[in-house]
């Protein structure tokens, strides 16, 4: 049985998971949704992007869906990407082991202010 | 030139990494560098690539899965020759060492690329932001540049008169005609609005234009193209110098019928990589098919097809019907006539017509390859195993508007007597859905199980 890649869970491949909680996307989209969603700090480079892709690809995390054009930007078609059932399942226990980090940040009052 | 760059970098990353999303990542790469321009965006994009490079590379290497390499391993016990290599677990060390070389000239050498893209700014406009407009120093050079390949400057009058000429060829020959009158008014009144004033460069205009049309028609195979350097007139039809160099191109290449054979089982197979033109291919065609006559099932693999001759879709066609079938019509606008393509009387001594066949497709099968493929899937006598193709039926020519600009319309229509319509934009979808690379042990089994049955 070879290693899990994704075991546990890097923070690229988290963040490429909840870029498909809402619909699915080519690469760039997924690389544009993370970059918005993290306030624009993980900018995945092509490298680590399709090697994520690959890894959660393996581990059935994501599927890929056919080929389609992105009208915004030209008429080249694109392979997309879809949240699996367990790759939702995945980033869900993932934010909850996130929340108890926090929840213990919060308690050690390393964090300032009280919303975070 | 830096996406040269880029796909040199890429090499670094192992083969069955580069196969799979090689081309997705140059794409992406091609994404940003156009959505990222500027001196601070480009160098910031250059930077995190090579920061990229240096985390993923090694990550992909490490990670290789032992099964996969397995599975490479196993497909070459199969009969077919093949070409596949196990991949090592860490690059070659020349690798590892041209790809910091490359590394250090790249980040070297970037300021200097970026200053002369700097002159092309508005040559590569991006699909999502309006052009700028030129600051007048640069365009006093791009005019000084333009003179010197011998353009003339693009004023006003000069692009009234590309865009006049662009609509009497889409109302002459744009395969359907309320689309071409949509799209003209568009022009006409983007025109008028000023929104053409800022390109006074070719290319920027050219794909400005590309946009507007599409915009109106969403039809990606219209299009306007701009040469910097003056088009040579081409003759309407082919050289008999030319002819003789795709005859010899033909014999060097066996008429592009990369593999014919007989599988275990008595499968006949036959990769052909185009439909070529009937004229020289004829008889190759005829051989070919000749050799496979005893098999008891035959499988077409078009996955590495790109195209050619609808004349060569029905002959091979002809194979497997034992009356003349009707499999398409050709509808062109600018004569507007249609032309019914039909396989030929059934071949003497034949034996294939009623024979289980199938056809292999990926998502590069292109245009007569697709062609082939639907019309063997509407007429429900082939099983379809693959990809979904790439969707191209319409059929354009490219259009001389004067010497640098031109347009490509698509002007005959492909009509399925059987579904009415085609393939165009949605592509030809496979009976049994399976990647490209399984395509053809997919087809073995089932037609090995399809002839145990019987």
């Amino acid at each position: 049985m070879p290693k899990r890649k994704l075991s546990p869970l890097p923070s690229a491949a988290f963040q490429i998971l909840l870029s498909l909680v809402d619909e699915d996307l080519h690469g760039y989209g997924i690389m544009r949704q993370v970059a918005h969603q993290t306030g624009g700090r993980m900018r995945l480079g092509p490298g680590t992007l399709y090697s994520s892709i690959q890894s959660l690809l393996e581990d059935r995390l994501i599927e890929e869906v056919d080929l389609r054009e992105d009208a915004k930007l030209g008429h080249q078609r694109r392979r997309y990407y879809r949240l699996t059932s367990t790759g939702r399942k995945l980033a869900r226990s993932e934010a909850e082991r996130l929340a108890d980090l926090l929840r213990v940040a919060r308690a050690k009052k390393i964090l300032r202010g009280d919303y975070v | 030139m830096s996406e040269k760059i880029y796909a040199w970098l890429l090499r670094l990353y192992p083969s069955h990494f580069r196969k799979a999303y090689g081309y997705e990542a140059l794409q992406l790469f091609r994404d940003r560098a156009r959505d990222e321009k500027g001196f601070f965006p480009s160098l910031r994009l250059w930077l995190e690539l090579l920061a990229d490079l240096a985390i993923s590379v090694p990550h992909v290497y490490c990670h290789v899965r032992p099964e996969l390499i397995g599975a490479s391993a196993q497909q070459r016990s199969d009969g077919v020759p093949s070409f596949h290599v196990l991949e090592g677990e860490l690059p070659h060390p020349g690798a590892l060492l041209f790809g910091g070389v490359l590394a250090l000239v790249t980040l070297g050498g970037f300021p200097i690329l970026l200053s002369h893209a700097g002159n092309n700014a508005t040559s590569q406009q991006s699909f999502s932001q309006p052009p700028a407009p030129p600051q007048k120093t640069q365009d006093a050079t791009r005019t000084n540049d333009r003179t010197a390949a011998g353009a003339p400057e693009l004023d006003a009058a000069l692009r009234h008169s590309v865009i006049a000429k662009a609509i009497e060829y889409l109302k002459q020959y744009y395969i359907y005609p309320e689309v071409a009158q949509q799209t003209a008014d568009a022009l006409l009144a983007h025109e008028r609005s000023g929104d053409d004033d800022a390109a006074t460069d070719g290319a920027a205009f050219a794909q400005l234009l590309t946009r507007q049309m599409n915009d109106v028609s969403h039809d990606g195979q219209l299009i306007m193209v701009y040469q910097p350097v003056r088009m040579p007139e081409r003759p309407p039809r082919p050289t008999s110098e030319e002819i003789a160099q795709y005859r010899r191109e033909m014999e060097a290449n066996r008429c592009t019928f990369q593999k014919v054979e007989v599988l275990p089982h008595n499968i006949g197979y036959i990769k052909l990589n185009s439909f070529p033109d009937p004229s020289v291919c004829r008889a190759k065609a005829a051989a070919a098919m000749a050799s496979l006559n005893n098999a008891d099932a035959i499988i077409f693999d078009l996955r590495d097809n790109r195209g050619g001759s609808a004349t060569t879709v029905a002959l091979l066609a002809t194979y497997l019907f034992d009356h003349p079938t009707h499999l398409n019509d050709f509808y062109d606008r600018g004569a507007n006539s249609t032309e019914e393509s039909w396989t030929l009387p059934p071949i003497p001594g034949n034996k294939l017509s009623d024979k289980p066949a199938y056809v292999l497709t990926s998502a590069t099968s292109f245009s007569a390859a697709e062609g082939f493929s639907y019309d063997l899937k509407m007429l429900k006598r082939a099983t379809l195993v693959g990809e979904t193709t790439s969707g191209r039926s319409h059929m354009g020519m490219a259009h001389q508007i004067d010497d640098h600009f031109m347009i490509r319309v698509p002007g005959i229509r492909v009509i399925n007597p059987i579904s009415k319509t085609n393939w165009e934009g949605t592509g030809v979808e496979p009976d049994v859905k399976v990647k490209a690379a399984d395509a053809l042990e997919t087809a073995k089994k089932l037609a090995q199980s399809k002839l145990q049955k019987k």
